[in-house]
């Protein structure tokens, strides 16, 4: 039971990360009906950016300054790339986010060179004991900064009048328009914000690790997590996220035990079965709108 | 009606030109120019009067697993070859090129045939086909056409193939001998081996199986995807089961996570990683704690900081660089084909044929003390020249790379008395 239990948390932390993530893709994706690829180049930049800032900041602020610059990034991205294709097929713009996604790789991996990158933080693979439970620090942190964020950010699609732009546009477009609403500083600031999301997401996946170029295909964890949740539900991809995490994590420990006819390494598709599951069950994933089909 | 004429043998000339009929790639013709062969001096010719040898290289250069490693080989090679051509070249009468022919395979097998294939009727040979895998996706055409390669991977697949000329122990090899050296050293009772899929990684556990079952150990096996987040399932395996040994076979960041993460969740037992499994990098992670404590490097030839006139040569020759042990295996692995080269200018035979002929007629090479002669065999059959040499290392940070030679140069019982006839890692 403990080792199981202390299996879960790990799952969490893990899914904690494709949580942040997840936020991020639903956040564009409900301001612009657009999927952006460029989420893991976002992720991966802003880690590389902890690598460099935190040699002279300290981690917290290194984190808290990455995030901004990277929010500043995705900005720059938004209104270069995205705002002139307003108005075309979604599917053209997520072109668009997949060429972003491979240029800004391209400029990261000149920073990140060819060794593993540190990103300074203070866990490491120290431990802590939750009463009978050993479990890593920086799990406890991905946990706690996760839930804080989520609050903040819920806090502020609630309370905020920029937050209620954004709920209207996601609405409906035309209308938050006639309203008075500017539809683009909502793309501006889904971005901004998906941005600093990913920053922080890439820090985490950093913690302990390390990071390296191949380090971005963590983030495509967050694809089986939004369909899980649900494509335009917040607080789906956060379910979504740790959902994904807990059962990979499950797999990764016990599989080989009491599954080992599936093969060696089956968690490394488990979000992919997971996701596969949920959309024959609830196509519009556990958290999502159900479409309205009008024949 | 004479303009028919004229195009009908410009046609039959186009034609016999693109079989190679009135081009000359008959090779075993006498006074026939051999592909890769020029008798113009190479691009950056230190002698103008001699003609130039162009050999290839791909390598895993900008994305795949293997950059860091694969970045600095390169490089080592062109000061290699650099140096062979300043000292006098080939023979008194050719340089080498190893500049105008380097692609990047991005360790895809796929990517890795079609740049081939790009540069294959302009070269004699590979100086460098970096990857297991990715060279298995040439072979074929590499023997069709003898084209004579030299690899930077170590699996025990290369011992059975002529045209590849290989240097140092194989992965197979390393493990067993690591798996004696630790019998010797920490006599462990069971042995886990952690690795890659593939001819890399499987090919180390399968030498580690071979080693555990001559000692008498428990054996077991657990293969782990790449990538450090993905490592999850390889530490729940040595926690659980308390391996005294394990062999890694990994990236050097999976390295890292499995060593680190069991060791904080209170696992004791040792760890030996196969070479491309360290990085210098590793020393300033969380893990190196862990890593220095437990950890291990076996290796098929030795470290950077060596005092041999090899490493001496490489040093001077790679002025101002960051040392990484890449350097050393590239520099390592261009001694056999400057022998090759050497023998068969002296041959008279310059062509495809008559380098594989020279390289088949090598029993030793001279690595200027970087390996011993012995490892430059490659005229008996496989069982007899297979090179059974490797040394281990430990972690030291004083050292320019990390790490610093405890063992070294030596066959263990059981890598001596086994008999290779096939790849280890189709035996796992």
């Amino acid at each position: 039971m403990k080792a199981l239990l202390e299996t879960v948390i790990r799952g969490l932390g893990n899914g904690s990360v494709y949580a942040l993530l997840a936020l991020g893709f639903v956040i564009i994706y409900k301001a612009t009906r657009v999927i952006s690829f460029a989420q893991p180049a976002l992720m991966l930049a802003g880690a590389v950016a902890v690598s460099y800032l935190a040699e002279v900041t300290g981690f917290y602020a290194a984190v808290l300054l990455a995030g901004l610059l990277i929010a500043g990034v995705a900005l720059a991205v938004e209104r270069v790339a995205i705002r002139p294709m307003v108005g075309r097929p979604v599917f053209v713009v997520a072109i668009i986010t997949l060429g972003v996604d491979i240029v800004v790789r391209v400029v990261v991996n000149a920073f990140i060179g060819r060794d593993v990158r540190q990103v300074g933080d203070p866990w490491g693979f120290d431990q802590v004991a939750l009463g009978p439970l050993v479990v890593q620090q920086r799990w406890l942190a991905m946990l706690a900064v996760t839930a804080v964020l989520v609050a903040l950010l819920f806090a502020f699609f609630r309370y905020t009048r920029y937050g209620l732009a954004m709920r209207a546009a996601a609405f409906d477009q035309e209308t938050a328009l006639a309203q008075g609403v500017s539809v683009g500083m909502v793309f501006a600031l889904s971005w901004g914000l998906a941005g600093f999301l990913a920053a922080v997401a890439g820090t985490f996946v950093g913690t302990g690790q390390g990071i390296e170029q191949g380090t971005w295909v963590i983030a495509l964890k967050a694809l089986p997590a939004i369909i899980v949740g649900g494509l335009d539900s917040l607080g789906g991809a956060v379910a979504g996220g740790l959902v994904v995490g807990v059962v990979e994590s499950l797999f990764q420990s016990y599989q080989g035990e009491y599954a080992p006819w599936l093969g060696q390494n089956f968690a490394v598709v488990t979000p992919y079965v997971v996701m596969l599951v949920v959309l024959l069950v609830r196509p519009y994933g556990l958290f999502g709108t159900r479409e309205v089909e009008r024949v | 009606m004479k303009s028919r004429y004229v195009v009908v043998s410009a046609a039959l000339v186009a034609l016999l030109s693109a079989c190679g009929v009135i081009r000359g790639d008959d090779e075993g013709s006498k006074g026939a120019q051999a592909a890769g062969v020029t008798s113009e001096p190479c691009p950056a010719a230190v002698d103008k009067n001699k003609g130039c040898i162009y050999l290839g290289t791909v390598s895993d250069l900008t994305a795949g697993p293997f950059a860091a490693l694969a970045v600095p080989i390169t490089d080592a090679q062109k000061a290699f070859w650099a140096r062979v051509n300043k000292a006098g070249g080939i023979g008194g009468t050719y340089e080498v090129d190893v500049t105008k022919f380097v692609r990047d395979n991005k360790y895809n097998p796929e990517v890795h045939r079609q740049v081939y294939n790009e540069m294959k009727d302009q070269v004699l040979g590979l100086a460098q086909t970096l990857g297991s895998p990715t060279t298995a996706a040439i072979l074929g055409d590499l023997k069709a056409n003898s084209v004579v390669a030299a690899p930077a991977s170590w699996t025990s697949a290369w011992e059975f193939e002529d045209v590849i000329l290989e240097t140092g122990a194989n992965y197979c090899v390393e493990a067993m001998n690591s798996v004696d050296y630790a019998m010797e050293t920490y006599k462990p009772k069971s042995v886990m081996a952690v690795h890659l899929a593939g001819d890399y990684g499987a090919d180390a556990a399968a030498g580690a199986k071979i080693a555990a079952e001559r000692n008498g150990l428990t054996f077991t096996s657990v293969e782990t995807p790449s990538g450090a987040t993905e490592q999850g399932r390889a530490i729940t395996e040595i926690t659980k089961n308390k391996p005294d040994l394990v062999i890694l076979t990994t990236g050097p960041a999976d390295a890292a996570t499995i060593v680190g993460q069991a060791a904080a969740a209170g696992f004791k037992g040792r760890f030996i990683g196969t070479g491309p499994t360290w990085n210098p990098a590793l020393l300033k992670s969380p893990a190196a704690p862990a890593l220095k404590a437990l950890y291990e490097q076996s290796a098929p030839g030795k470290p950077w900081d060596s005092d041999t006139p090899g490493h001496q040569a490489m040093r001077e020759a790679l002025p101002g660089v960051t040392p990484n042990d890449g350097y050393t295996s590239g520099w390592a692995w261009a001694y056999p084909m400057k022998a090759a080269l050497e023998k068969m200018v002296a041959s008279g035979d310059v062509s495809r044929k008559g380098l594989l002929a020279a390289v088949k007629s090598l029993q030793t090479v001279d690595y200027e003390g970087m390996l011993p002669p012995e490892a430059g065999n490659f005229a008996g059959d496989p069982n007899a020249a297979t090179f059974r040499q490797t040394l281990v290392n430990k972690l030291d940070d004083k050292a320019p790379t990390g790490v610093t030679t405890v063992k070294d140069f030596f066959v263990g019982p059981t890598a001596q008395g086994h008999t290779f006839d096939g790849p280890c890692y189709a035996k796992l």
